[in-house]
């Protein structure tokens, strides 16, 4: 039994920790930290500092211009990056996109799209939700009928997370009316701008604009946009909803929140006393902090798992359930923490700059909108109903 | 005389077997794994067999994968003097078959020279029986199979067998190979500190091409399936029900 | 990182897995359990044999282990079988005797030769040392202790009792040959015991001894813990198994959703406390080790109740007999936060012991 990185993965923590204290403006982690939104051009000066390191695609071969990094090596990126209050770039270019054109796309699409993503030249959204396919997927409609060297799309796709930044979209599309559900669907790569193509924003409960709607209406895309062949994206879908996460669990990020609110914790008071001496709030954060060194022991654990080749499988749905359990608990903490404050509605919608250091608003704000965690990504119900077919599997 | 003791690492018999999903074999993964029962008894018969004064040294031998370390290791704990490791696969999945290593341990007979083998009857996880009579043809000793009792006496031993019609016993001549069933004695724990004991005694790693056997697989596994689930039982009300149900059936 | 057993813990975890399978079944269980003295001495003895009552002590002080890890892979087994040996009133006497020199005695309990027992805990008193109300005072060259002591783990048929008591000096400890015990089963079987002592004269071993009792009761809190784990996997087998089985409307129990779900939450709870006890374990002797130790203590308490409670509801009414084993296991489970501090003492002492850095 050894808790311990090895020396290797030591000296490379050591590197990622002194690149994030250098090379991470702190303007965006102020944000990061503060749960402010980030603008598209903070996404962007962010990736180019990362990709001028090599160290942007971090799931990607070598030959592609990822680092070569091992799941070990992975793991202690993201946690450093949740850490120090790095970004968590969206996933659909450098983690969905690329993964996918890697392994099922033609020279010539890995040639051409790649390097676009790495540069930023493409910013990727995804379209697989709709408003009758959530968690169902594979009951999905949005039609792409065959016409000479074009599809014809028509159908909406929702929930598109930071569509308003992207240029391109992959979407899986209806392309055969017979058969199993399963097997009429393909991977269709679309541009925003194709006539036809409407985004429209979704306003969530926080206030805020993250996800969008994309209404499609006789875009006309040529068939050279197909990733794999006909009728075969789910199983493009499939290993991109089975493909190994990185950073599922969010330790780095709760870790982060918890130190926040210990820091909140010894700054107010509350019922006479400091909120640390507090009683109730103190045994609630106690039991968080329980749970959360727990969760970063169990990714270890899983971690090592993957390292060896002996993971199970239902390892990562474990982590996404706990994972997001103890986040949304820890806002939940922090909200309750910041009291009759916490209704005012301060910073308005604009997410401006924060005025004090533990923004009242934002605090309700934040954990409103992290109610999704448990619901995207495959909702908890679902990853529950993973773990059980392995768990009574006969 | 020394005691040579053959002992692999198997599925452990606690453990529910589930076929993998492709159908080539047992999923192994994350399951535990244990020395084979019968080779267990065989490792208690060779220290009792010390104990009484008529084995002097007694070497345990696995043939397998590397972590069969933990299999001798076990071995060790429980009374044996020194192990040989021959590492012959890095895939927990391969099953060395018996031929080979039949081959690999007439090789290390000729090495250790010892004077008895005893060896378990057959290992859980592929019920092949057939190492022990396979090394016997090969080295021309005699063999005593399904031994139930083992009776060391100078230049011979008189083995009683265990066999379909009851017990059988025979005189074999030294040296030989004998291979225990369950009823040969009941296998005792390794103790803590014989467990740390064990950890000074000599292990050698050995590979399959130090003693020129070629391990590549001769059989084919053409597929691996789970035994039928069987259909729930009824109850029936009277001996005249029974025979309709079972003419039903067509049964009778 | 390497979250795997070493070949020593592997072969130790194997033999008493198979020694306590082979020898150790349910019913013997329940007979021996709420039966005085609460124990099986057979068990004992074996237990002894086979060097896991040296386990819990460092080669030096005459053991065969003795660290953090050892401890809990000897009671990750014994909670898998549900053993009511007392090997944690043995593990916590063993402790503070050889810290304090007492070689001849460790050896004979090792040896399984007689049996100790730790008295610390009072009526008025649940984790916190400090809280401590008996007495012990020198009068002419001997030691007189007063005061109750109760929830003495494993105390009914030891031969001695190590107690603590407050001297000007701090808490210190005493020896108190054949006590006179009030003795009784607990609620998940094995044996508790009370002590009052009136002016009981007793050997003094140490007058300051909080170090070593708040290291050996840390050693205990991980022992629960590693034994939670090993009742908490057995229990689950149980359960999942019955679901399997259980057929209702035509079904089995594990067919239906609102289950499953269940279920799976038992499951990430148990992979959470497998990962505490070894959080607990790694850091246990570092600074703030401590509260590792308490997070243990805390999650153990809060997932042992939810795998009792769950595990029943999840069986139905047969999870509500005596004859079913799981009630058992689930009995246990509750009962283990009743021990050396339950989940609201630790968390009280995570409190206590302020902010760790977890970000260096």
């Amino acid at each position: 039994m050894d808790l311990e990185f090895n020396e290797t993965e030591l000296a490379f923590r050591d590197e990622v920790r002194a690149f994030m204290r250098s090379e991470l403006p702190e303007d965006i982690s102020r944000k990061v930290i503060s749960g402010n939104e980030l603008t598209r051009d903070d996404y962007m000066r962010w990736q180019a500092i990362l990709n001028a390191k090599g160290w942007l695609a971090t799931t990607w071969e070598e030959e592609y211009g990822g680092p070569g990094w091992d799941a070990v090596q992975r793991h202690i990126f993201s946690e450093e990056s949740a850490l120090h209050g790095a970004p968590r770039m969206p996933p659909f270019g450098l983690a969905m996109m690329g993964p996918v054109l890697i392994k099922f796309g033609t020279e010539e699409q890995k040639s051409t799209l790649l390097p676009r993503i790495l540069d930023g030249s493409d910013w990727w959204c995804q379209g697989f939700s709709e408003p009758g396919a959530g968690s169902d997927l594979a009951s999905m409609k949005m039609r792409a009928e065959r016409d000479g060297d074009e599809y014809v799309l028509n159908g909406q796709k929702t929930w598109t997370t930071l569509g308003q930044y992207a240029n391109k979209i992959f979407c899986l599309v209806r392309t055969a009316s017979e058969g199993k559900p399963q097997a009429s669907i393909s991977f269709l790569l679309v541009d925003l701008d194709t006539p036809g193509v409407e985004m429209r924003p979704i306003r969530l409960i926080d206030g805020g604009y993250e996800v969008n709607e994309v209404f499609f209406t006789d875009v006309r895309v040529p068939v050279e946009n197909l990733v794999g062949n006909e009728n075969e994206g789910w199983t493009i879908a499939k290993y991109l909803l089975t493909h190994e996460r990185t950073n599922i669990a969010g330790v780095g990020f709760s870790i982060m929140d918890l130190e926040r609110y210990k820091t909140l914790a010894q700054e107010i008071k509350r019922d006479g006393m400091q909120l640390s001496d507090h009683p109730i709030y103190a045994a609630r954060a106690a039991a968080i902090e329980a749970d959360l060194e727990a969760l970063r022991i169990t990714n270890l654990r899983i971690l090592a798992e993957t390292r060896d080749g002996s993971a199970g499988g239902v390892g990562s749905s474990m982590l996404k359930l706990k994972g997001t359990q103890v986040r949304q608990e820890l806002q939940d903490l922090y909200r309750s923490a910041i009291g009759p404050r916490a209704a005012t509605l301060s910073s308005g919608l604009s997410h401006n700059e924060m005025s004090v250091p533990y923004d009242a608003g934002q605090a309700a704000q934040v954990y409103f909108l992290h109610r999704k965690l448990s619901i995207f990504g495959g909702s908890n119900e679902i990853q529950r109903n993973i773990v059980a077919k392995e768990m009574f599997r006969d | 005389m020394k005691a040579l003791v053959p002992v692999k690492r198997v599925i452990d018999y606690n453990v529910k077997v589930r076929v993998k999903a492709d159908g080539s074999g047992v999923d192994l993964a994350n399951v535990k794994m244990s020395m084979n029962p019968f080779d267990e008894i065989a490792v208690e018969e060779a220290i009792r067999l010390k104990e009484a004064g008529k084995v002097d040294e007694i070497v345990a031998v696995s043939i397998g994968v590397k972590q069969a370390q933990e299999t001798l290791r076990t071995a060790l704990a429980m009374g044996a003097d020194r192990a040989i490791l021959v590492v012959a696969t890095d895939d927990v999945h391969a099953d060395i078959e018996p031929l080979a290593v039949a081959k690999i341990l007439k090789a290390i007979v000729d090495e250790e020279q010892p004077g008895l083998v005893l060896c378990g009857k057959q290992a859980i996880d592929n019920d092949m029986n057939a190492t022990g009579q396979m090394l016997s043809a090969l080295l021309g000793w005699s063999q005593a199979t399904f031994a139930s009792e083992v009776d060391v006496e100078g230049n011979s031993a008189k083995i009683t067998r265990e066999v379909d019609g009851g017990l059988q016993t025979i005189s074999v001549k030294m040296p030989a190979i004998v291979t225990v069933d369950l009823r040969l004695n009941e296998p005792r724990y390794a103790s803590l500190p014989n467990i740390m004991k064990a950890k000074k005694k000599p292990l050698d790693e050995k590979s399959a091409a130090d003693y020129g056997v070629d391990v590549s697989p001769r059989l084919e596994v053409v597929k691996t399936e789970e035994p039928a689930q069987r259909a729930a039982g009824i109850t029936v009300g009277s001996v005249d029900e029974l025979i309709e149900k079972l003419k039903e059936a067509g049964a009778v | 990182m390497d979250f795997n057993l070493s070949e020593d813990h592997q072969l130790l975890s194997n033999t008493l897995n198979r020694f306590l399978g082979d020898n150790y079944d349910i019913e013997k269980r329940n007979e021996a359990g709420f039966t005085a003295p609460y124990h099986l001495q057979d068990m004992w003895n074996g237990l002894a044999e086979l060097g896991v009552i040296g386990a819990l002590v460092s080669e030096e002080k005459g053991g065969f282990g003795g660290s953090a890890e050892d401890i809990s892979v000897v009671f990750e087994e014994l909670g898998r079988s549900l053993c009511v040996e007392p090997m944690l009133g043995t593990l916590l006497a063993l402790r503070v005797l050889s810290d304090h020199g007492q070689d001849e005695r460790v050896e004979q309990i090792i040896s399984g030769e007689s049996r100790a027992a730790l008295a610390v805990y009072e009526p008025n008193m649940s984790c916190d040392l400090s809280a401590m109300e008996a007495t012990a005072v020198e009068q002419d060259g001997v030691w007189r202790l007063n005061g109750r002591k109760s929830a003495i783990y494993g105390a009914p048929g030891s031969d001695f009792v190590v107690v603590a008591a407050k001297t000007e000096s701090g808490t210190g400890l005493f020896f108190l040959e054949n006590p006179v015990l009030i003795c009784a089963a607990m609620v998940d079987g094995g044996g508790v015991a009370d002590l009052v002592m009136e002016n009981t004269a007793a050997e003094c071993l140490a007058l300051d001894a909080e170090t070593s009792l708040t290291s050996a009761l840390d050693l205990g809190r991980i022992a629960l813990c590693a034994e939670a784990v090993g009742a908490m996997s057995a229990l689950q087998d149980l359960t999942v198994d019955y679901l399997k089985q259980r057929k209702q409307f035509g079904t089995t129990l594990s067919s239906f959703q609102a289950l499953q779900h269940r279920a799976v939450n038992m499951q990430i709870e148990i992979e959470q406390c497998r990962s505490i006890v070894i959080s607990a374990v790694g850091q246990f002797g570092q600074p703030g080790g401590e509260r590792n130790v308490s997070m243990a203590k805390n999650l153990i308490g809060r997932a042992g109740r939810l795998m009792s409670e769950e595990s029943i509801q999840l069986h139905g009414g047969i999870g509500m007999t005596w004859e079913y084993p799981g009630a058992h296991f689930a009995k246990r489970l509750v009962m283990i936060d009743h021990q050396l501090g339950d989940q609201n003492d630790h968390a009280m002492r995570l409190i206590a012991t302020g902010a760790k850095q977890l970000v260096d």
